[in-house]
């Protein structure tokens, strides 16, 4: 096998501060090569370098042999080389079809025959994505697969993927691996940077990995295990492994107060009749596919969407009916949603991180006053941080220059100073490196321990499974069946999710 | 990544206040009368109209939002005031009755825009267009209103304490209190979040509509003391004003200072650096007789190079800053 890129003594520095220092890698033809590390640890900085997106300090990079540095991803792309963003990168006020065949249009852009040639070749990759609809209307793992087949349609010899399969369903991540697989027999170059070891050891030929912007260790798969794996991307051995733990009944908490009772409640046809009831002093894990309705319900109980106003059922908080237009009354009363998407809604970017701490307690009226104290807002912000172990120079540092394990730390800690009865956490280690979900997983095990009543919204069984010390699944828009951690199997919960 | 060195040193607030200081050097050695203490006063006096109009539109654009509707309801309350009082109505009668409207004007704004989900833009355009409609064609007798003899705002035009006109003291007032408001107050801090990211300030808690009726009552109050300063200055309101481009000076003042329209960052200091370096810019401007229309050419071409130089010196964030938006 020949190489197809080979890297030398690649370093990007922003700032005089490098992101990826001396890093020697090489991608042979044909195969596919995982790239693992912590979140900073360098591995999308590397990527872009590759497809032209950032330029590198120093080094040198070959092509097929030829010495090439591309100016920006259009010279890439041209060169044979794609990236497929985590963030997607497509026009979301045109269709599907319009955004594969962006750049190529002819003088006369028929798209009767651009739909034709896109349904074709949708199919041909087995992505059943209507090539008329418009890019906006789609949800985040269709404007994936929409991303995936713009890089595949430009007949590129590398591609990129990064974080392919963080938005996709069980379903969609099996179509996207057999497309993987594929490539790879047509003779494309594969890199994928992933967080979820798992995907990297069982579908990768070899594993490269990074910490703090170095290269660690490269290797065949099947040399490495998840443990090998763990030790070189933290550099140390975690202890109590997150994953290996198997909920045993005694164990389990007790159901504390019911706190929260839902009674078929609705909301257009995302959420349909959906009934079930939270308890204090537990952890309720709620899993469900995309689209089963589990983030709006949760979006409903703390006021951020509205339900029906009519046939809208009923919710009880606290003992008594309630029903929130704006998420401030939930927030009074004690309902803290700790949301999925922390870039969108979740942070507050231009601002410290003593600032995003302090936004809770002044949005939820727990100041002292209503001037501005910045000795309280010192105070607050390093209690949380040190309660959470917030990795930051200081206080002051911005939230965009923290990394994503220490982004989602501040979102909750701002969330923990409203002093909630309800968290909801949603998502809460999406696009965290794997030493920040320990860290995390074991603040909400603590939560609970206190006495709080949580609920983790999750598409990741393994962690609904260790988690939880009850299992809700939703399908459709309700929850159709509890398990009991003891008892519930990977098959056994994704078996009520699908049917 | 660390905390960057670069963008802390040269923000567009320093380039701003560099520049500013730059002119200002070379004005006083190269033009003749520059110097002289009354053009000094004269500098900030100038500005001080407009820097008192970019406090109102600083809060709002801070808070993500802009006040198309400010210069309308600056001379259209102001010109019906005096209107009130040229027929004979008692002082408290008229202040009170053009302060309801200007309250009525502001809540209308804020309230299409935060219940009726208009874009600011789009609401306050509206509004500002009706404003000036209904009280010319309604309202008042003609474009402009003379101060009745003897009223108060005749003796504040003549009240020139240490030979520094009252403008220049509102100016500077109106700066201190809109800087306790939005540093001190929880509320101003609400304005900061909402302007960094409003779908997070609203989930997590922060009234984001009532503070949005806030935000545009403030701005409209502040325009009906500007033109109640600029009637006592001039002695008339001229309506004609709302055709002119003091709309767009006033943004300008307030994104050249530094206040990004996104929202979010940026302070009164900021307004202050805008205002005076567009004061120094015109009185140099006038002094070398430059005609009006030059004069517009220039502000624009500092304007479009102020903003290019922030977004090349505070890029958003690393990838948009080399990519662009892909």
């Amino acid at each position: 096998m020949q190489p197809v890129i080979e890297m030398r003594k690649m370093t990007k520095a922003y700032r005089g501060v490098p992101a990826v220092k001396d890093v020697d890698f090489t991608l042979m033809k044909g195969e596919v090569h995982a790239l693992l590390g912590e979140n900073g640890a360098g591995k999308s900085t590397l990527t872009k370098i590759m497809a032209g997106v950032v330029e590198a300090t120093s080094g040198e990079m070959l092509h097929n042999g030829q010495r090439v540095a591309f100016a920006n991803p259009h010279e890439a792309l041209q060169n044979g080389i794609a990236m497929v963003f985590q963030e997607t990168s497509l026009v979301p006020s045109m269709t599907v079809a319009q955004n594969i065949y962006l750049g190529e249009e002819k003088f006369l852009n028929r798209l009767r025959g651009i739909y034709i040639a896109a349904q074709q070749f949708l199919q041909s990759l087995n992505f059943s994505v209507d090539p008329t609809a418009s890019v906006a209307t789609l949800g985040a793992a269709k404007r994936q697969m929409v991303e995936i087949a713009r890089a595949v349609h430009h007949k590129a010899d590398v591609i990129i993927f990064d974080e392919p399969t963080a938005t996709l369903t069980p379903e969609e991540k099996r179509h996207f691996f057999a497309l993987m697989r594929r490539l790879k027999a047509s003779g494309v170059s594969i890199v994928f940077i992933t967080h979820a070891l798992e995907e990297a050891l069982s579908h990768a030929d070899r594993i490269s990995i990074l910490r703090d912007g170095e290269l660690i260790e490269t290797g065949l798969a099947a040399e490495f295990d998840r443990n090998k794996v763990v030790r070189a991307m933290v550099g140390r051995a975690l202890t109590g492994e997150i994953y290996n733990r198997r909920r045993q009944a005694p164990d389990l908490r007790r159901r504390g107060r019911q706190i929260l009772s839902v009674r078929d409640v609705s909301m257009g046809s995302m959420v349909r009749n959906n009934s079930f009831s939270i308890f204090e002093g537990q952890i309720t894990g709620i899993f469900g596919l995309v689209g089963s309705g589990r983030t709006e319900t949760f979006k409903i109980v703390s006021g951020i969407y509205k339900r029906d106003f009519l046939r809208g059922g009923e919710i009880e908080f606290d003992g008594r009916p309630v029903r929130y237009n704006v998420p401030v009354h939930a927030v009074r009363d004690g309902i803290v949603y700790v949301t999925e998407d922390r870039k969108l809604e979740g942070f507050f970017e231009t601002m410290s991180i003593a600032e995003n701490f302090y936004s809770g307690p002044l949005a939820a009226d727990l100041t002292r006053s209503s001037v501005v104290s910045f000795a309280e807002m010192r105070e607050i912000a390093a209690d949380w941080s040190k309660r959470l172990d917030v990795k930051a120079i200081n206080d002051n540092a911005r939230v965009v220059e923290l990394s994503g394990g220490n982004q989602q730390k501040v979102v909750i800690g701002k969330g923990l100073a409203q002093r909630p009865k309800l968290v909801i956490f949603d998502e809460p280690t999406r696009g965290v490196d794997v030493g920040a979900i320990a860290e995390i997983h074991r603040f909400i095990n603590q939560l609970a321990d206190e006495g709080l009543a949580v609920v983790v919204i999750s598409s990741y069984l393994p962690e609904v499974m260790n988690l939880s010390d009850r299992i809700l699944v939703c399908r459709q828009g309700r929850v159709v069946e509890e398990i009991s951690p003891v008892e519930a199997t990977e098959e056994k919960i994704m078996f009520a999710a699908v049917h | 990544m660390a905390a960057g060195t670069a963008h802390g040193v040269w923000s567009q607030e320093r380039i701003v206040l560099a520049l500013a200081a730059l002119l200002f050097v070379a004005a006083a050695i190269f033009l003749p009368g520059f110097r002289d203490i009354g053009n000094l006063i004269s500098i900030v006096h100038s500005v001080s109209v407009l820097g008192l109009l970019a406090v109102g539109m600083a809060i709002v654009i801070i808070g993500r939002g802009i006040d198309l509707s400010a210069v309308a309801i600056m001379a259209m309350s102001a010109a019906w005031y005096l209107q009130l009082l040229n027929d004979g109505w008692s002082e408290w009668q008229a202040l009170g009755t053009a302060g309801a409207g200007v309250l009525a004007i502001g809540l209308v704004n804020g309230f299409l825009i935060a219940y009726a989900d208009v874009p600011a833009i789009f609401a306050t355009l509206a509004t500002g267009s009706f404003v000036f409609g209904f009280v010319r064609s309604r309202l008042i007798t003609q474009d402009a209103i003379p101060v009745p003899a003897g009223n108060w705002l005749e003796q504040l035009g003549g009240f020139h304490p240490l030979g520094i006109p009252p403008e220049v003291f509102i100016f500077g007032g109106a700066c201190f209190i809109a800087y306790l408001f939005l540093r001190f107050t929880k509320w101003g801090r609400y304005v900061y979040y909402m302007g960094d990211n409003l779908l997070a300030a609203r989930n997590m808690g922060i009234p984001v509509r009532p503070m949005n009726l806030l935000r545009y009552v403030i701005s409209a109050f502040i325009a009906l003391a500007a033109g109640l300063l600029t009637a006592s200055s001039l002695h008339s309101m001229n309506t004609r004003i709302v055709n002119s481009t003091l709309l767009y000076d006033i943004i300008l003042v307030v994104v050249i200072g530094g206040i990004g329209l996104s929202g979010g960052k940026g302070g009164m200091r900021n307004v202050i650096v805008g205002a005076i370096l567009i004061g120094i810019m015109q009185n140099a401007m006038t002094i070398i007789d430059i005609p009006n229309l030059y004069q517009n050419l220039i502000k624009a071409t500092i304007l479009l190079i102020a903003i290019v130089i922030d977004s090349l010196v505070n890029p958003r964030d690393e990838q948009t800053a080399q990519q662009g938006d892909i």
